[in-house]
Parts: structure tokens; C-alpha cells; sequence
């Protein structure tokens, strides 16, 4: 698990804003100067997504299969049988064993990526917006699998699986990609759990699934994570939080009213309520940590006010989702 | 610590509201936030209890200070130091109403109590004094520093049956002078009369109640039709009451009846008496004041001492002799001292007898040489232009009409002129173991034989020369013609002896200031002194007040405001000052924090 920078005052982020609802997509090449500007994606085409498993994928791609055959990358040796092809015979071992054995190769599939966007009401908070760097991270994301021919399938998601975007394969799509993440709009309550049922039903294959999300979830998050866990997916969780969720700088009696459910809690903040809040939030913290540990389940947190490209670039490749 | 102005205190009802409003005031912002996810997992800290928030506001404590502080300031609040502030004059009222017992154990006891707890307070240098308030003031002890010797004095005071003068004894305690913080401490029930208001007086009103009723009047007397009695009951409370009287002699009834008295009246019984004898009434109650309950009066088979007549011959005295009650009567016309000692008086008529050795005598129309009261000749018709109607010897007598056609030119040198114009025509003189009564001028020279006053002025002449039976009032100084003797045995009322020595052939009594009668036992024989109560009016119990422009000490019967005998020591200014103090405090960080009241 990875914990992206640490809250700054800074701001450095992007500055962009989500358009109004009801904008319309201007196209691919809009939507690709909003949420990604020309020089960080020549960058992103350096990369690659990085998964620790290997996949099964229905066309070749640039991803380690578990499928062995036609591959380049050297896998292993095992006893010439009757049929196999006298092409992959390793004729340095037979010279020095006088048996026949074939090299196995691992053969490269293309990987199917599942991005899935929280846009609960409660992502508008923090300056940008937690959808806001949400979507950055899922244009990124998803347009090194689209640059490295994986399959990237994006679903945004509140109370329940909401609009959703097939599997699309090449840069050609990533137009469609960013139009989609453009349009997103935060509501609503989060249900993880009913968000990742419907949304594991409608992937046939399993693969790499980024989950984009503040985890404010009141039914909890560790149903929704174990189900995708076991569907064997690999699951990469990006916690999004703003800063005033890390450190409210609040004071006084006040009426805090949730942005999502509208339950309000009346608190007077002061130093003491303010050290009970750290604390709950630092037991938040670790139990998300201790849980993903102990599930194999990878974990970055960060804050709005890291930028999208020190995400990417440094905090993405050090968590081992990009490389 | 006292309080100047306790009424203050309501103020801090106000304490109860600030909290009040402090819980219940609507003051909560609404804060959008993006979950209350981790605020309700955090609610499990105190911080969400109204009680913590009382705990924990500062600002609230302190507004509840700087109150709490104000409030206090504005009672007024000062710790009274143990001491007094300097000297002291203790003043106590020796009225008989300090003996009634509505305040434990009595108000004289608990006045003479706190006297002695004051005058231990006195600060190492200060000194103090006793004024006494009995039927006159007098300063018992001055000013000193001997506190060995006030609470001696103090000690030694009883109440005496007179309506003390508390107000004389305040003011001859105001004509001492007392220095800085010098305080009048005046204890007293102020029943019957306004107390002056001076600034250095301090009044502890002792009483609560008016409950008493009393024997104000009891005479025996002989009279035209026999002898009788006159008792006079007052009821001196407010409420009406029926007290059974008896009235004995030795022990034997001579009236017994019950009497309804209303609120604040009385009545007044006669009855015959047979037998001459000390006769005591009783009323059957239980008052306040036990001590007017029991009165005694003395009927003396002869009133009026035996009489020597020395005269050339004067038919008006041969006369009234024979009438008055007077226990024996002679005459002579030879002046032998050396035969007067049997005779209470010796009345001179018209006769020069050389100097005259101690005794009682009535001179009329001469002087004796050893009196100073020589006569420098002769005046014609003086006037009785004023005579002294308070005095024993004119009660009840008439002068105004009386013709003298001449008199003695007396010049008195002491002694009191009683009646008299230009020249004094009657004097009176006690010294030197004499007692005599001068009448300036021979009965034959006037028409005062014509007057009723005559046998009135002779009768009370005679009684105040040597009569057997003296009455005075409480408080009264007495003196008694020794006779020869050397001492005498004067007996009190409740049967405790004193010894009294003679001086100058005379026997000077102490202060009688218990009502009831005294017997005076000598070698001649015993003479009974009836001590009456001084006014009618000392049996009044009720408690006053202090002037209002005084400082009261408290009122009642337990003591109350003791504390204003001491010296004070102000304390609302550090009340006040530290209330701005905290408010500003409470101000200046209500400004600095964040949200502005937390």
C-alpha cells in the first residue's frame, strides 16, 4: 500500500474544473486537452500497466499470459512430446543432455482494465474536487492501457453500478474514454457492495480493477472488496480524500450535514474534538491498510492536492500499478 | 465575612440562566461536509455531551466568574477582623426589662456576655470604658486599659428595677473622647424610648417579645376609715390576660382574686388591711418577667417617729401631734439635748438651743448655729414664689396661697432650698450626722396653719426626718441617722445581710436597687425601707429598634450581627476589580479563538 505525498496547503494540482452538467463532449481531442494536456500523456505513453497476475486475454497483446506458446518471453523447458512444434526445440540443451526438450514461452495477451469511478456527492468535496482528480487518474490510467492495446472498460458508480463504458482497445478510443469521464457528475449515496456486484456480473473476464474512491461507505467496504478478490481480480484501491477530510479546519457549534445522506451531526469542534476526530481517522486509516494487506489488495491513498502527474509518475510505478 | 447588601445575592440566579442559555442557545452553523462518517465514529469522545461542554468552555466559566464576581462585589462583601477598631465605651442598659428571659439566659446576661467578648477584643494599647444606664448614667469605669478591671466591673452589674436612662448614658459615653475607630457599643432593648443616633454608636438590641405582666403599684396606708391597700396590675403585652393575685402577710391570705386584664390595660384593686406588717402580693403567672410578679408593702403601726416638742408653747403643733400617727409625743419647754436621743425627732419652736448634736430635727422660726443656714436678720412679707413640688417633703402641699407676714433672712451655705422667694423660707440640710428641716419663719407669723398644706407639710416633714417606715425609689441613695450606733445590718429583699458602717453619725446605704423591702437593723431597733419600682413603666419589655442612622448590631435574641462590633474590612473592591479583570479575560479570548465561542 501506498500513501500518495503528504497533505500540503500547496494546492499544486491541476486547476481544471469539471464542466457544468449537461455540457456537452466536445470530442476526443477536447476532452483529452481537459483532463490530460498533451505533455503529460506523451509520457503516459512510456508506460504500462503492471499486473502482478497473469491474465488470460482473447487477443494478443503486450500482457504475460497465462497461456503459454507464442510468446517471446522465455517461460520454461519440458519434454519434447509428439506434436509439438519442432521450432521451440532448444538445441543447446540437447547437445549437452541428448534429450529433446522444448522451450515454453509465455505467450502475450492484452489486459482487461476495470476502472471503476466513485461519484457519490461525497467526491465533490476538496479543491479540486476528489472526482475531479478521480477522473484525471482514470483518463491516465486508462489511456496507458489503451496505448499498451489493453482492453480499459471505465464505470462510474454511486448507490448503485451507474453509466458504464465497454472494453475499448487502442488510442483511437481514448477520445470516447475522457468524453466519458467528462460527463461524470457527483450524486448520490455510495453502495460499494451493490456497485461491485453489478459490475463483477458484467465482466466476463477478470483482470486489473482500479477502484477510484473516497470509501465513504456507511455499509463499509470490505464486502464489495472481497467480492472482486473473489472473482480473482487484482485489485488496485486508490483512496481519494480531500484535505479538509484529513485535517478539518473547523471551529465552534455546528451542524455537520453529510453531503450524501443529508444526516446532520452536531459537534462543537474544538482542540479535543478535533484529536477525537485524528483518531478516528487514523483507525479508518489502518483498518483499510491491515485489510487490503492482509487480502493482497493494493492501496494508495492520497490527497486532492497531490498532482495528477506525481501520482502517476511517482506514486502509481512505486505502488506497482504502472510501470 | 459579612455581606453590606445581601439582597445583591439574587443576582446570582443569573449563573443558572448564563448556563441555561448556554446550552440551549441555537448558535450551530451548518457545515457541508462530505461524510459524517468518521465525525460519528468520533462521537464516542466527550465532546458531543452538553455537560462537556460546560467542562470544557473556558469562556463560559469565566463569564460565570466575572457574574458570580459582580454579584459578590455588589453585596458588598468585608471579613470582619477579630478586633475592634479602637477604644470602646460599653454602654449596658440596667433597665429591669434586661431581666426578662426571652433571651437566654437573660437579656441582661447575654448584653454583659458580649460586653466581656468585646472588651477581649480590644487591640494591645486600646482602651475601654463601662457606662452604666441605671435610674442615672454614670461612668462606672474610664477609659483604660486594664482589661482585668472592666471585666470585673462587668461582672459585678445586676439589672436594677428602674427604667434605666440609656440614652443619658449614651450621650454622657459620646462626651468621651474615643480616637479614631473609637466605637459606643450599646447593648439595651430600647424599650421605652427612641436611642439617639450618633455615628460611633453601635446598637445591640436584645428582646423579642412584650410578654409580661407586672405589679406596677402596691401601697399600704392608713386611712380615715382604716387601713387599706391600693394594688395596681399592668398588662403590658398586647394580648388580653386573666392572672389570678394573692396578697399575704406572714403567710396569711388578705386578698385573693383574679383579675382580666386586656392587651396593654390594668387594674387597680383597694382592699382593707387589719394588721400593720410587711404584706406581699403575687401574681399567679408565668411571664417574661418574673421579677414585677411579686411586690411587698410595708403598713407601720406608726408612721411617724416619736417627737419632742421644744417650744415656749404653740397650740397648731400641740394640736397636729395629737393627730398625726406619730408613735409618741412630748413636750417641754427646756432645750436639754442630753434627753433627745429617745425621740426620732426633736422639733425646735421659736428656741435658740445652742449647737444641737447629731440627730433629725425640725427647726421652725430659729436655726441652730452648727447648720449652715445662718440668719442675717429679718425680711417682711416673703412670698412663696417657687417651692419643689417633686421633692418628698412638698408632696402633695400647696404653698401658693400662704401668707407670712415676716421671716428669717436665711442664707444657706449647701443643703437645698425647697420653697421660697427672695429669701428661702424652707430649707432642708443633711450633714454631719444632722438632718434637719428649717421653716424660715414662727407658725404665728403666717396663716399657714389655716392651709390644708399644713398638716401635709408636717406629716411629710416628719416621715423624711425619722419616720419609722422609709420609701424611696430603685436607685435611690439613702442616708439613715446612725443614732450613736457604729454599724447597722441592712437587710435585702432576698435575704442576703450587708453590713453597713456609720460615718459621721450617719448611716449612707448603698444604691437599693431592688424593689421590695429592706430592713435596716440597728442597736435601736429595725426600720423597715420599702424600695419601690421607679416607674410604672419598667416593666415594659417590648424591644425597640435602633435609630436608623446608627449602625445596628442585630436584633434578637441569638446574637445576631455580633460581628458588627468588630472592625470591618471591605472586600468588594477585589470583587469588582477581578469581575473586569475576568471580562476582560473572557473578552480578549473570545476575540482570539477561531469561531469566536467555543
Amino acid at each position: 500500500m501506498t500513501v500518495a505525498g503528504a497533505p500540503n496547503q500547496s494546492g499544486a494540482t491541476s486547476k481544471q474544473r469539471l464542466p457544468p452538467a449537461g455540457t456537452p463532449n466536445r470530442g476526443g481531442a477536447d476532452s483529452k486537452q481537459r483532463l490530460l494536456d498533451p505533455g503529460f500523456l506523451q509520457k503516459l505513453e512510456t508506460l504500462s500497466l503492471l499486473s502482478r497476475k497473469r491474465v488470460r486475454g482473447m487477443q494478443r497483446g503486450e500482457r504475460r499470459s497465462v497461456a503459454r506458446g507464442r510468446g517471446v518471453e522465455f517461460d520454461d523447458y519440458r519434454a519434447y512430446q509428439p506434436g509439438d512444434d519442432y521450432r521451440y526445440i532448444d538445441w543447446n540443451v540437447v547437445s549437452r543432455l541428448d534429450r529433446l526438450f522444448i522451450k515454453l514461452f509465455s505467450e502475450e495477451e492484452d489486459l482487461d482494465v476495470l476502472l471503476m469511478v466513485d461519484t457519490s456527492a461525497s467526491m465533490a468535496a476538496g479543491h479540486p474536487s476528489k472526482l475531479l482528480l478521480a477522473k484525471h487518474l482514470a483518463a491516465a490510467v486508462g489511456y496507458i492501457g489503451l496505448a499498451n492495446l489493453d482492453r480499459v472498460g471505465v464505470s462510474a458508480f454511486a448507490t448503485t453500478a451507474g453509466p458504464r463504458l465497454e472494453r475499448l482497445r487502442g488510442r483511437a478510443r481514448a477520445g470516447d474514454l475522457l468524453g466519458f469521464l467528462e460527463r461524470l457528475e457527483p450524486s448520490g449515496e455510495t453502495d460499494l457492495l451493490s456497485a461491485m456486484r453489478r459490475q463483477l456480473a458484467a465482466s466476463r473476464r477478470r483482470g486489473l480493477l482500479v477502484l477510484l474512491t473516497d470509501l465513504f461507505d456507511p455499509r463499509g467496504y470490505e464486502r464489495a472488496l472481497l467480492l472482486a478478490r473473489a472473482r480473482r481480480f487484482q485489485t488496485f484501491v486508490i483512496h481519494l480524500l480531500a484535505d479538509d477530510e484529513l485535517a478539518p479546519r473547523l471551529a465552534g457549534d455546528l451542524r455537520l450535514v453529510d453531503a450524501e445522506t443529508g444526516r446532520a451531526v452536531e459537534v462543537t469542534v474544538d482542540a479535543e474534538a478535533l484529536r477525537a476526530y485524528a483518531a478516528a481517522r487514523d483507525a479508518f486509516f489502518h483498518g483499510i491498510e491491515r485489510f487490503c494487506f492482509h487480502h493482497g489488495i493494493d492501496y494508495l491513498r492520497t490527497t486532492t492536492s497531490v498532482s495528477v502527474e506525481s501520482l502517476v509518475l511517482r506514486w502509481l510505478r512505486q505502488g506497482g500499478l504502472v510501470r | 465575612m459579612t455581606l453590606g447588601a445581601p439582597a445583591a445575592l439574587w443576582g446570582l440566579l443569573a449563573i443558572p440562566f448564563l448556563i441555561l442559555l448556554y446550552l440551549l442557545r441555537v448558535r450551530r452553523r451548518d457545515h457541508p461536509v462530505s461524510s459524517v462518517l468518521l465525525w460519528q465514529r468520533s462521537a464516542a469522545t466527550p465532546a458531543y455531551r452538553p455537560s462537556r461542554r460546560i467542562e470544557r468552555s473556558l469562556l463560559l466559566l469565566l463569564q460565570i466568574l466575572a457574574t458570580a464576581a459582580l454579584v459578590t462585589g455588589l453585596a458588598r462583601p468585608a471579613v470582619l477582623s477579630r478586633y475592634a477598631p479602637g477604644d470602646l465605651l460599653l454602654v449596658l442598659d440596667l433597665s429591669m426589662s434586661m431581666r426578662a428571659r426571652d433571651v437566654s439566659p437573660t437579656r441582661f446576661d447575654r448584653a454583659r456576655a458580649e460586653a466581656l467578648e468585646a472588651a477581649s477584643r480590644l487591640r494591645a494599647g486600646r482602651r475601654a470604658g463601662v457606662v452604666i444606664a441605671g435610674a442615672r448614667p454614670e461612668l462606672l469605669v474610664p477609659l483604660t486599659s486594664d482589661h482585668n478591671t472592666i471585666a470585673a466591673a462587668l461582672r459585678g452589674l445586676q439589672p436594677w428595677d428602674v427604667s434605666g436612662d440609656i440614652s443619658g448614658a449614651v450621650a454622657l459615653a459620646a462626651e468621651h473622647p474615643l480616637g479614631p475607630g473609637g466605637r459606643i457599643l450599646v447593648w439595651t432593648d430600647a424599650a421605652r424610648g427612641p436611642l439617639p443616633a450618633l455615628p460611633q454608636a453601635v446598637y445591640r438590641i436584645l428582646g423579642t417579645s412584650d410578654d409580661n405582666v407586672g405589679i406596677t403599684m402596691f401601697r399600704a396606708a392608713h386611712g380615715p376609715d382604716g387601713a387599706e391597700a391600693l394594688l395596681r396590675v399592668d398588662n403590658f403585652s398586647a394580648r388580653p390576660r386573666r392572672i389570678p393575685v394573692v396578697v399575704t402577710r406572714d403567710r396569711t391570705g388578705v386578698y385573693r382574686g383574679t383579675l382580666d386584664l386586656p392587651g396593654g390595660g390594668s387594674r387597680t384593686v383597694v382592699f382593707p388591711v387589719t394588721d400593720s406588717g410587711v404584706f406581699q402580693a403575687r401574681l399567679g403567672t408565668h411571664d417574661l418577667l418574673p421579677g414585677d410578679d411579686v411586690a411587698s408593702a410595708v403598713l407601720d403601726p406608726a408612721p411617724l417617729p416619736a417627737v419632742l416638742l421644744v417650744s415656749p408653747g404653740n397650740p397648731y403643733l400641740e394640736r397636729l401631734l395629737q393627730v398625726l400617727p406619730v408613735a409618741r409625743a412630748v413636750e417641754t419647754r427646756t432645750a436639754d439635748p442630753r434627753t433627745w436621743g429617745a425621740f426620732g425627732v426633736v422639733i425646735l419652736d421659736r428656741t435658740d438651743p445652742g449647737p444641737i448634736p447629731p440627730g433629725d430635727y425640725l427647726m421652725i422660726g430659729a436655726v441652730a448655729p452648727n447648720v449652715p443656714a445662718a440668719a442675717v436678720g429679718e425680711v417682711s412679707g416673703p412670698r412663696f414664689a417657687t417651692w419643689d413640688r417633686t421633692d418628698p417633703i412638698l408632696q402633695y402641699v400647696d404653698l401658693s396661697s400662704v401668707r407670712v407676714a415676716r421671716a428669717l433672712a436665711l442664707a444657706p451655705q449647701g443643703g437645698r432650698v425647697l420653697a421660697g422667694g427672695d429669701v428661702p423660707l424652707l430649707w432642708a440640710y443633711e450633714g454631719g450626722g444632722i438632718r434637719a428641716l428649717v421653716l424660715g419663719f414662727a407658725l404665728q407669723d403666717s396663716d399657714l396653719p389655716q392651709h390644708v398644706a399644713f398638716p401635709i407639710l408636717m406629716a411629710n416633714g416628719l416621715a423624711w426626718l425619722g419616720g419609722g417606715a422609709l420609701e424611696l425609689r430603685a436607685g435611690e441613695v439613702l442616708q439613715v441617722p446612725a443614732g450613736g450606733a457604729a454599724g447597722a445590718d441592712l437587710i435585702h429583699p432576698d435575704g442576703r445581710h450587708q453590713a453597713v458602717p456609720a460615718e459621721e453619725g450617719m448611716f449612707l446605704l448603698p444604691p437599693l436597687t431592688r424593689a421590695g423591702v429592706y430592713q435596716l437593723r440597728g442597736p435601736g431597733g429595725a426600720r423597715e425601707i420599702t424600695v419601690l419600682s421607679a416607674d410604672r413603666r419598667a416593666g415594659l419589655i417590648r424591644p425597640g429598634t435602633a435609630p436608623a442612622a446608627a449602625r445596628p448590631a442585630g436584633q434578637g435574641g441569638r446574637g445576631q450581627g455580633r460581628g458588627q462590633l468588630s472592625s470591618q474590612v471591605p472586600l468588594w473592591p477585589w470583587f469588582l476589580l477581578g469581575a473586569v479583570g475576568v471580562a476582560m479575560g473572557e473578552w480578549i479570548l473570545a476575540t482570539r479563538r477561531p469561531g469566536g465561542d467555543v
